[in-house]
């Protein structure tokens, strides 16, 4: 089904509930729905047709969601631009894609200046006040009527477009469809009824999975949604405070953020229910502190996902983050806190050895995943990750233990060999993390004459904490096996971080020695 | 019974899954015979 529906369809069930909120901007289904059919008749207007691709380059917005939304009823390909991504990367993505437009917020006027004249297809739309000369959406939206059409979608037709953040190489174009979609939001979300269903708070952006998923999520089940352009962490306190938040999603970074806040501790958190978080690795203090210091009524959540696989894949619940019982069980439930959660019910996992062949509970491989909600392909490139019977390599490291709990270990890229041993960063990371003085590890292979690779890592220190060199070492020999000891260890101020919070890896692997202290 | 708001039915002969996004005093069938109810499992939201 056209994803139009997501708004459509509660549109007509609860027409006057109050669903999104930005700012001092509130509407109502009925509002964001006509708002939708208006934007819909403007890119008309525009010339845009079935299956022609629309780029957007904005923060976010009540009309990036409405702006969203008036693509897929008019059948169009919705292609969200990271904000963040430079000159060059942004003239790939809309040139490779064939965008006929790109609507352009007003902050991002004078980066489009510069684009402009490089880009083939595309002709530029201003999305706020704009510049002299240039054509403006809000114009075109007041002279146009609600376009009472729904474009027939088919089943390879393409929704969104969305370039993943591309730690590793030039960024890769994902196509997701509107099926792939509609296969997650209706297998995993109740649809809206009219009745209560909570606050979402959204700080994520929508050029992410992560954020395009929670505009489809909470809109299809009645979730009123507070967006905020981006994330900083005292608005965030003071939104979930005042807007009485329910739900809401960051990403790690942002959660050691929000426990670093002053104001953290004078924040209600009183109708705060669930809090996840995903998008890249949860260092386990972090969740740990956070557990601590939000009320106990706060449910946690923890999300393992791909863009490929269209959001989620795994989850792990409120009650996995209680760590409460007998020692046993607390034991159990700390090592579990590593855990990825457990499959969704429209999701199978297993994992597999390089060779090929199926691995048993707790042998880790490569994990590869069978939904009905994988991507169409990759735009423009070969897709090698398809495997046959519709499963999916992930490119993600890990295991599975006995009860059906996922854990992750890395990238499979960054898988380290050490004389004929496979090592998973994760697990050398951990056990650095797990010393008192070290706040982030991370760790690479560097090429060696002898072993193939040996083990570098970067670590940093705590404020007010003192350890060498030496004294991790010592910590590692106790607790790791000697292959998979750090020959080298390195002390820097940050480790180099996509917005999201993914460590660079390529970034360690290009510095050179760094001093020892 | 009769159909209900943004329920899923299920055609176990066929597979066939429908949802109804407006309820009515009718009941939905298909191969022949009632399609049923498919619950939602409760489920901590990701997002």
């Amino acid at each position: 089904m056209n994803t139009v529906n997501f708004v459509s369809i509660p549109a007509s069930i609860a027409p006057d509930q109050e669903i999104l909120v930005f700012g001092d901007r509130r509407l109502t289904y009925a509002q964001l729905n006509a708002l939708v059919g208006r934007l819909s008749s403007a890119f008309k207007t525009l010339g845009l047709k079935h299956r022609d691709v629309i780029a957007a380059l904005d923060t976010n917005s009540d009309s990036y969601i409405a702006a969203y939304y008036a693509a897929a009823k008019a059948g169009l390909t919705w292609l969200p631009l990271n904000y963040r991504a430079k000159d060059a990367e942004l003239e790939y993505m809309i040139n490779t894609a064939g965008a006929k437009v790109l609507l352009a917020g007003d902050r991002y006027l004078n980066l489009v200046a510069r684009l402009a004249p490089k880009l083939k297809t595309a002709k530029v739309v201003a999305w706020g006040k704009g510049n002299a000369g240039m054509p403006r959406l809000e114009d075109l939206v007041k002279a146009a009527a609600v376009d009472e059409t729904e474009a027939e979608v088919e089943d390879e037709d393409v929704s969104v477009l969305m370039y993943t953040s591309g730690t590793t190489s030039l960024p890769k174009g994902v196509m997701l469809r509107f099926r792939d979609f509609t296969a997650y939001v209706t297998a995993n979300i109740e649809m809206a009824d009219g009745g209560e269903r909570g606050v979402a708070l959204v700080c994520v952006p929508f050029y992410h999975i992560a954020g395009t998923s929670a505009m489809m999520t909470n809109l299809w089940t009645g979730r009123r949604m507070v967006v905020m352009p981006q994330f900083d962490p005292k608005s965030w306190l003071q939104l979930v405070q005042r807007e009485k938040v329910t739900h809401a999603f960051v990403v790690p970074t942002m959660m050691k953020q929000l426990l670093d806040e002053p104001s953290f501790a004078q924040t209600d958190f009183s109708h705060l229910t669930n809090l996840a978080y995903g998008g890249a690795a949860m260092p386990i203090q972090t969740i740990r502190r956070a557990i601590q210091a939000f009320p106990k009524k706060v449910g946690f959540v923890n999300a393992y996902g791909q863009t490929e696989t269209t959001s989620s894949l795994t989850v792990l619940g409120p009650d996995d983050h209680r760590i409460d019982g007998d020692p046993k069980t607390v034991e159990l439930k700390l090592r579990r806190l590593n855990s990825i959660g457990r499959p969704l019910p429209d999701v199978e996992v297993a994992v597999r050895d390089d060779d090929g062949k199926l691995l048993g509970p707790s042998q880790v491989g490569e994990i590869l995943i069978r939904t009905p909600r994988i991507m169409k392909g990759y735009a423009g490139r070969e897709d090698d990750s398809k495997l046959p019977e519709g499963w999916r390599a992930t490119g993600d490291l890990g295991w599975v233990d006995e009860d059906g709990y996922v854990f992750f270990a890395g990238r499979k890229d960054d898988m380290i060999i050490r004389g004929g041993e496979n090592i998973a960063p994760a697990e050398v990371e951990t056990v650095l993390m797990s010393h008192p003085a070290i706040d982030e590890a991370a760790v690479i292979g560097v090429p060696s004459v002898e072993w193939g690779q040996t083990i570098k890592a970067f670590v940093v220190k705590r404020p007010g904490h003192n350890v060498t060199a030496a004294d991790l070492s010592e910590f590692c020999r106790t607790r790791l096996a000697s292959f998979k000891r750090p020959e080298e260890i390195a002390f820097i101020e940050a480790l180099p971080k996509n917005p999201l919070g993914k460590i660079l890896r390529k970034e360690l692997r290009d510095k050179g020695d760094t001093p020892q202290p | 019974m009769a159909n209900q708001l943004g329920k899923r039915y299920l055609c176990e002969k066929c597979g066939t899954e429908v949802l109804c996004n407006k309820p009515g005093n009718g009941e939905i069938e298909c191969c022949d015979g009632a399609m049923k109810i498919k619950e939602a499992k409760a489920l901590p939201s990701s997002d």
